[in-house]
């Protein structure tokens, strides 16, 4: 158990080195292409990388203190869509009649722009920060459900045979089946949750709100002081590579399995 | 003499308006051992399926033991031709499975080390299914269906997917495992030696759901595949399905 956890650990560290040469790699890249458009443009509503980052560095607490905001936002939705979500998902898979009655519905809803619902949030719920949270629900519970769904759908029939020779209960069919199945599912249904919440950011804080990097971005972008707006963008980016690098994290622990297909963290 | 355990009487059954199988009857003894073999589609892995408890006949009954089967038993294990071994689960939690769902933890430990050990998988204990040769992976689904102790082992085409070799390998482990525990062994196979090697009665299952009852001779023969009359014997058996399937 010991040795386990230690070679665990070890090769997670050594990814985490592995990752972040090649995540530099592709940040500098990025810096680059950008000062390629800079002065191929040659306007100041697109300043220089280099400008953005030494504005950010120099204000980094104003910046960190949006980001936070923003990001208690992102978490606090994907926590309440994962909560309603996935046992939805699950529902939906397991139980045909929920299938028939479900799928119609969220295949009607999934496609809608869920922006447009902005206003009935505000209306019901005021303001603050509820409505800003379940407009962000709004936006991606749709892709956890189905995500779920479909990881249960894909779940070879001879797998619930086996737990029915073992005559297991619903309990042990979800902990011992259904649940590890669809792991890898939820993990990526999250992923495209994390981009389109991170995404919608900038409408969900465009309104009543002091504190949030879309706020900041917008702020920016109203008082046209373009460097600032670009750190904002710097700012949702650079949330997303943690965010995401998170996840990946997360996953290698919850679903080891999954590194024999050396899909992120090839075993070594 | 042994007793009747087994019994399918008069059962009939059908998938979207096509039979498969019509007033088939059957009785299997305790602690035997038979081959089932037939045609593709001629409903083989069906009455494994409805012994296992995962169909119900249309007409007639299946019982155990003289209890009529409407469900699977605990003391039923199925070893399934894709093996169902989840890729979440090592080796080790693999096999331990059965005894956690029947709530019987503290057996885990002996029983798995002992199953690891004799099938030659202490060394993969902590591997995934996918990480295993198909030998190994079959080694895994058996130990798995063993460890329950069962008094019905079920088995379809349990080495269908393997080289000659790894094959021989895990019919010696089936034939010894299923006399250690005189545990009733009914596997469908379509391959003559396997049937030979394995079964101490051969049932052949004709397209109108009959079926043939056959006594092996070679069965307790030991190193059985030396000697030139287990030849002769599956050449027989051959030509006797061929006969019984009127081609």
């Amino acid at each position: 158990m010991k040795e386990s956890l230690q070679s665990t650990q070890s090769v997670i560290g050594r990814n985490i080195k592995k990752l972040a040469k090649g995540q530099l790699a592709g940040f500098i890249s990025f810096l680059i292409l950008w000062e390629v458009f800079h002065l191929l443009l040659n306007t100041h509503t697109v300043p220089s990388p280099m400008e953005t980052i030494v504005y950010l560095v120099t204000v980094p607490e104003k910046v960190l203190i949006h980001c936070c905001a923003s990001l208690l936002r992102v978490l606090a939705a994907i926590g309440v869509s994962l909560f309603i979500g996935v046992p939805l998902g699950i529902l939906i898979g397991v139980n045909e009649t929920c299938k028939n009655l479900l799928s119609p519905l969220l295949y009607f809803i999934y496609p809608m722009p869920k922006i447009a619902f902005l206003p009935i949030f505000m209306l019901l719920f005021g303001l603050g920060n509820t409505s800003k949270i379940i407009l962000m629900i709004w936006i991606i519970i749709f892709q956890i459900v189905l995500s779920v769904r479909d990881g249960v759908d894909q779940i070879s029939p001879v797998y619930f045979k086996v737990m029915s020779s073992y005559c297991a209960t619903a309990g042990q069919r979800f902990k011992f089946l259904i649940l590890p199945a669809i792991l890898p599912q939820i993990f990526s249904g999250l992923r495209i949750s994390i981009g389109i919440t991170l995404a919608s950011l900038f409408f969900a804080e465009n309104y009543a709100a002091a504190y949030g990097i879309g706020y900041y971005i917008l702020s920016a972008w109203s008082k046209m002081n373009y460097v600032e707006m670009f750190g904002g963008i710097l700012a949702i980016g650079l949330m997303g590579i943690l965010l995401f690098n998170l996840l990946d994290g997360l996953e290698y622990l919850c679903a080891p399995w999954q590194k024999g297909k050396g899909k992120r963290y090839p075993a070594n | 003499m042994k007793k009747d355990f087994i019994n399918l009487d008069q059962v009939s059954l059908s998938f979207e308006r096509q039979q498969v199988l019509q007033d088939v009857n059957l009785t299997l003894e305790q602690g035997v051992s038979y081959a089932l073999i037939g045609k593709s589609g001629s409903g083989k892995t069906t009455i494994l399926n409805l012994i296992a408890g995962f169909l119900k006949p249309d007409k007639g009954t299946v019982s155990i033991n003289g209890v009529k089967v409407l469900k699977p038993r605990k003391e039923t294990a199925f070893l399934f031709q894709e093996l169902g071994l989840f890729p979440w689960q090592t080796v080790e939690e693999a096999v331990a499975m059965p005894l956690q769902l029947s709530g019987r933890k503290q057996e885990i430990d002996s029983g798995v080390e002992t199953l690891l050990r004799k099938l030659g998988l202490e060394k993969h204990r902590n591997k995934y299914p996918q990480e295993l040769s198909g030998g190994e992976q079959q080694r895994v689904a058996l130990a798995r269906t063993l460890i329950s102790e069962p008094d019905i082992i079920l088995m379809d085409e349990p080495t269908s997917a393997l080289d000659a070799t790894t094959k021989e390998e895990l019919q010696s482990l089936i034939r010894e495992e299923q006399q250690k525990r005189q545990a009733t062994l009914l596997f469908v196979t379509h391959d003559v030696e396997e049937a030979v090697i394995l079964g101490q009665n051969i049932l052949i299952l004709k397209e109108n759901g009959t079926i043939s009852q056959l006594e092996n001779p070679y069965y307790f023969t030991e190193q059985a595949r030396e000697q030139l009359g287990f030849y002769e014997e599956c050449i027989k058996l051959r030509q006797l399905i061929k006969v019984e399937n009127n081609i």
